[in-house]
Formats: C-alpha cells, sequence, structure tokens
C-alpha cells in the first residue's frame, strides 16, 4: 500500500491534531502562558511603533525651524517684536509668532493644548474642518477645536463656552469650527484661536508669543539659517525639525527599549522553560517514539509529527497573541501608556493605528515559535534518529 | 533464504568491558519457517531479534530480509520494511496509553488511517486474540496479559511476511497461550514465516514443524 506524500501529510497531522488533545491540559497551559508572552511583547512594540509613527505626523506638521526664548535654562515667552530681526535673513519664507501652551480643566481632569496664531495665518493654513460656521478669519472669541476636546467639554452642538485665565475670572468663546477627523493625529487635543486671545486666555504681556515658527525656502539651507539666528540672538535656543524628531525617537526608544530588553527577557525564560520541558523527552513520550519505530515511521514522519505538534501550539500562540495585541493596542494601549507616555493625559484617540512591520513580526516569530519548535523537534530528532530500540 | 544473518555481532559495554551480546551469528530462514529460539534470560536472544528487525545496528556482520541489507539502505527504506515486512511482538507490551486498543492496531497503516476494510480487519484481529469487546478501551483499562494480546493482533495489521516475537506468551495463562500459539499456527500455515523467541520449551512442543534453536551466551548453535 504505497500512501501519497499529502495523505501522509494529512494522516500526520490528523495524528498531531488527536495527541495534542490528549495531552489537552498540558497543552492548553503551555498556550495560555504562550499567547500572554507573545501577547505582551508585541503589545508592546505596537504600541512603540505606533507612537513613533504617531511622532513623525506630529513633526510633519511642525515648522522647519522653531525659535524660543530661554532664560536661566527655562523657555520663556518673549516680545513679537524679534520678527524684525528675522526679517533680515535671507531664505525664510514665513514667520508666524505663537502662543503654544497647556490648559488644564479642572472640571474634566482634561490637558488641552492651545494654540494661538495671527488670524491671517489661520485663514491661510485652511485647517479641514467640520461643520464650519464662520468662513474667513477666525474673530476674537471663536476657537477651532479637535472633536475630542468638544466631546470632553461635552459641548454637543453648543457653541459657547467658557475658559478661566489664571486669576480664575472667566473668559467666553464660542466654537467657530470643529477640525475634521482626518487631522484628528496632530490635533487630538488641541484649541486653536488667535493670538489675542491666547494672551488673554493665560494673561500674558501685550506682543508676547512663546514661540515663531519659521518656514524655509530651500529645505537645505534649514541648518544654515538656524545657525545664523542662533548666532544673532544668543538668549534664544533655535530647534530644526530634524533635531525634534531625534529628541522624541531618543525618548520613545529609550523607554520603549528599556520596556522591550524586559519582555523579551520573560519571552527568553518562557522559551527556557519550554525548552526544558519539551527538551527533556519523557520516558513515556521516548516510549511512543520507539514505538513508532518499530512499526515503520521513518524518521522524519515522526519529526513532522513534532513539527506539526509544536508548530500548531506556538503557530496558534502567535496568532492569539498578537491578535489580542492589535485589539489592545487599537482600543489605547492601556497596559503600556504609563510606561511610554506619562505626559500625555489626552490623546484618546492618539493611539488608534497599530502598525505591525514585518520585522517586528520576524523578531517575534525568531523569539517565539523558531525557539519552540528546536525544542521539540532538536530532542524527538535525536531520539528518533539513534535509538530505534528503545522500546525493548 | 527470507532472513540471513552473517556473522552478526553486537557488543555492549558494561562496568568498562566489552560484553559480547550476540557473538558471530549465522542464520537463515526459509519463507514459512517456524524457527523458535530457545535460551537462558541473558543470552543475547533480545538483542539478536532487534538486530533482525533492524532496530539495532550490529557491531559488525549483516542482515539481509529478502537477500537486501538493512543497514545499508537509507532510513526510508528499513521503515519499509519494519512496516511492511516485519511484524513485531516484544516482551513489554508495547502499547501507546493514549490510543484505544483498535486505535493502536491501525496505527501501522500510517498513523491510523481508517479505511473501511482496514477498521474490519483490525475487529477481525482483536476477535482473534479474543478482545473484539475491548476495541473501544485504553491500555490502561486492560491487564498485561490483554495488552500483551492487543500487541500480537498489531502485529499481524499489515499482514507481514515475517512476525519476530520476543516472547510473546510470556505473561499469559495457559489457555490464551494456546490460543494465541493457534493464531500464530494458522498465519504460519499460510505462508507466514516466524521467529519466536522463548525460555519456554513448552512452545517449541507444541508446534510440530518448528526448527529449535538455542542461544547461550551470544553463541547460535541450532538442534538436528
Ligand atoms: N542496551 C543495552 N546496554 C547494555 N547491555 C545490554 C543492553 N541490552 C542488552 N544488554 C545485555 O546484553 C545481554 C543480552 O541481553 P538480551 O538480548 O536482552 O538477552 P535475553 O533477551 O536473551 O534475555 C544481557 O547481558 C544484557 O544485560
Ligand atoms: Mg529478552
Amino acid at each position: 500500500m504505497q500512501i501519497n506524500p499529502f495523505q501522509r501529510q494529512c494522516n500526520i497531522l490528523d495524528y498531531a491534531l488527536s495527541s495534542l488533545w490528549r495531552r489537552k491540559l498540558k497543552n492548553a497551559g503551555i498556550l495560555v502562558i504562550f499567547s500572554l508572552v507573545i501577547f505582551l511583547v508585541a503589545s508592546f512594540q505596537l504600541l512603540t511603533r505606533s507612537l513613533l509613527g504617531t511622532a513623525d505626523e506630529i513633526l510633519a506638521f511642525a515648522p522647519d525651524i522653531t525659535l524660543q526664548k530661554l532664560s536661566a535654562g527655562r523657555q520663556v515667552d518673549m516680545s513679537e517684536a524679534r520678527l524684525a530681526h528675522l526679517a533680515g535673513i535671507f531664505g525664510i519664507a514665513e514667520t508666524m509668532p505663537r502662543i503654544w501652551g497647556y490648559y488644564f480643566d479642572e472640571t474634566n481632569g482634561a490637558n488641552y493644548t492651545v494654540i494661538g496664531l495671527a488670524e491671517e495665518k489661520i485663514a491661510a493654513a485652511g485647517f479641514p474642518l467640520t461643520g464650519q460656521e464662520e468662513t474667513g478669519f477666525l474673530k476674537r472669541g471663536g476657537v477651532i477645536m479637535s472633536p475630542a476636546v468638544r466631546d470632553n467639554m461635552g459641548l454637543g452642538e453648543r457653541r459657547a463656552f467658557s475658559l478661566f485665565r489664571p486669576d480664575l475670572s472667566q473668559v467666553s468663546f464660542r466654537v467657530a469650527g470643529v477640525f475634521s477627523k482626518e487631522t484628528n493625529l496632530v490635533s487630538g487635543d488641541t484649541i486653536l484661536m488667535c493670538l489675542e486671545d491666547a494672551r488673554d486666555l493665560f494673561a500674558l504681556d501685550d506682543n508676547a508669543v512663546t514661540d515663531i515658527a519659521i518656514y524655509v525656502t530651500n529645505p537645505l539651507e534649514i541648518d544654515n539659517i538656524a545657525r545664523k539666528i542662533a548666532e544673532m540672538m544668543p538668549d534664544t535656543r533655535v530647534l530644526t525639525r530634524s533635531q525634534i524628531r531625534k529628541t522624541y525617537q531618543a525618548v520613545f526608544g529609550w523607554r520603549s527599549g528599556f520596556g522591550s530588553i524586559c519582555l523579551l527577557s520573560a519571552l527568553a525564560s518562557f522559551v527556557i522553560l519550554a525548552w526544558d520541558k519539551a527538551s527533556g523527552l519523557s520516558q513515556e513520550e521516548k516510549r511512543e517514539i520507539g514505538i513508532l519505530k518499530f512499526l515503520g515511521f521513518e524518521t522524519r514522519d515522526i519529526l513532522a509529527l513534532r513539527f506539526w505538534e509544536s508548530g500548531l501550539v506556538s503557530g496558534l500562540a502567535l496568532v492569539i497573541g498578537l491578535t489580542l495585541a492589535y485589539i489592545h493596542v487599537a482600543s489605547g494601549g492601556a497596559l503600556f501608556q504609563p510606561i511610554l507616555l506619562g505626559w500625555s493625559v489626552l490623546r484618546p484617540e492618539l493611539f488608534l493605528t497599530p502598525a505591525l512591520q514585518f520585522s517586528d513580526f520576524l523578531l517575534l516569530f525568531s523569539f517565539s515559535v523558531l525557539p519552540y519548535l528546536a525544542a521539540t523537534i532538536i530532542p524527538a530528532w535525536r531520539s528518533a534518529i539513534i535509538r530505534a530500540d528503545t522500546v525493548i | 533464504m527470507i532472513i540471513q544473518c552473517k556473522h552478526l555481532t553486537k557488543s555492549y559495554i558494561a562496568d568498562n568491558k566489552v560484553f559480547k551480546a550476540v557473538d558471530d551469528v549465522n542464520l537463515e530462514i526459509a519463507n514459512g519457517d517456524f524457527a523458535v529460539i530457545l535460551g537462558h534470560s541473558g543470552s543475547g536472544k533480545t538483542t539478536l531479534l532487534s538486530l533482525v528487525g533492524g532496530l539495532t545496528r550490529p557491531d559488525s556482520g549483516d542482515v539481509l530480509i529478502l537477500g537486501k541489507g538493512n543497514w545499508s539502505q537509507g532510513d526510508k527504506y528499513l521503515s519499509t520494511v519494519r512496516n511492511k515486512t516485519i511484524g513485531f511482538i516484544f516482551q513489554f507490551a508495547s502499547l501507546i496509553p493514549t490510543l484505544t486498543a483498535k486505535e493502536n492496531l491501525l496505527l501501522p497503516l500510517y498513523f491510523g488511517s481508517d479505511s473501511r476494510a482496514d477498521r474490519e480487519q483490525a475487529m477481525v484481529l482483536l476477535d482473534e486474540v479474543g478482545l473484539a469487546d475491548k476495541a473501544n478501551s485504553f491500555p490502561a483499562q486492560l491487564s498485561g496479559g490483554q495488552q500483551r494480546r492487543i500487541a500480537i493482533a498489531r502485529a499481524f495489521m499489515n499482514n507481514p511476511d515475517i512476525i519476530l516475537a520476543d516472547e510473546p506468551t510470556g505473561d499469559l495463562d495457559e489457555e490464551t497461550e494456546n490460543d494465541i500459539l493457534q493464531v500464530f499456527k494458522t498465519f504460519n500455515a499460510k505462508g507466514m514465516t516466524f521467529v519466536v523467541v522463548t525460555h519456554n520449551s513448552n512452545l517449541a512442543a507444541t508446534q510440530e514443524n518448528a526448527r529449535i534453536m538455542h542461544m547461550k551466551n551470544g553463541k547460535m548453535t541450532e538442534s538436528a
């Protein structure tokens, strides 16, 4: 009776399944722990990825150069008058004085990013909005906010709301527009208003701004121009977009690197455990291999059997772990946010895009499925190849 | 000749001394023979059987099954010989504990492929060893003797040319032993070759046409 290779694999697979089922308690245990470890590592990996992606998207909106004033090494506000000095530098396409501050909403326990820009700049930027009420300039008292902020404040269709100055006196505002969903990533917690309103809200001096955004005509000139500005105004900090990116990456990278090491070592210890369990073939398993051998199973059949068994367990664990991790990250990555993002309070929709890169998958695969397969197949191979007479 | 052993030698190392378990054995068994190998415990009978069946590799000498050397071919060939040409019955009941009696019988048919014909064949064999009613029992639910009989039935599953049996009736009561010997006799009459190892000379007496051989300290002699 010659059996075709496909039928043979099917029979082996069938046997592997029933063999897994026969030791269902042990295998279910391995599956649960394995899935859990993969879930943790993959969650972390996915979250880091999506944060880095988010940082990149934020940076895409960041100006070429950001100018801030330092006093005693800390950022302080500065006068709009500095714009006049910048006018003399060749190669600057546009300067944009900004007030960039954080407003803590005590009632809702949330932080909002308040951005004040000159009226004409807001109009020129042409942010994509939904339910736009006022066209043209953003007049005094009008703001554009992200849907998240609107929901957070519980505004619904209402337009009037108040914020508080530092001395707790009220400032009245009007919702002039809401950013459309596409811009959520960069404006998740943003309230955009005109410079004058922002000064009023934060009780800043007339003409005060927190920073100046500078756009350069030729991207290759960015570093050059940044150096010139720094020389011209020694009391300022001149940040280029690439410097900010490096900072972001260093922070995320360090934190996630640290976390990855912890988690990878958890994975490694699981693998060692699995190795220990699987490679110390029990007497019963050795007997079974011996029996299969004298009944005429080839070494490669026995290996295929082991391969199917451990492949099914670890593959299933990988799928379960990854799926759970994806769901976890997509729903906010609650487990890891504290480690990765101590500073963010309101960024509810910021981490909605778990990005699994092939290299991450490969890393997980080679740290989980591969060693598990090896841990179970190598001893089977050794015992299958050497001792056909183990049972007698 | 269905089985030929030529200068077969196998040593083990025990207490730093080389110990010849099988010592220069020459043996020829013709198709349809019923060979009985007698000998005391430790005389090398089991070792010889596993050499013949291609489970143990000899130190020197060769075993030819149907004219072909066991170890000169690859694993695939040897596996086919073990699967199709030879049925093994071991000293210890060698059942897989997590499979039922019937599943154990179906195992040689490639991991329990179960066509209708195969299942029927399994039931016929279980019936012959008197355990048709235990088809769905697990080994642990069976007595040692019953497990032994299941293992015997399994050896016939692929309709092998040769049965190699190592003390097959060792722990069976006399009545069951006679039943099993009757089964052997029937298959032998149909042309199946038997090599049966025992220390029970009774068995030799019941098989009229048996060739009787003796094993002593790894050496073999045949009674005329
Ligand atoms: N795997 C082994 N390692 C070392 N010695 C062995 C091994 N198998 C058998 N022997 C020794 O070889 C001799 C023959 O054993 P065996 O063939 O089992 O004899 P029998 O089946 O006639 O009782 C015995 O002395 C036994 O201790
Ligand atoms: Mg023996």
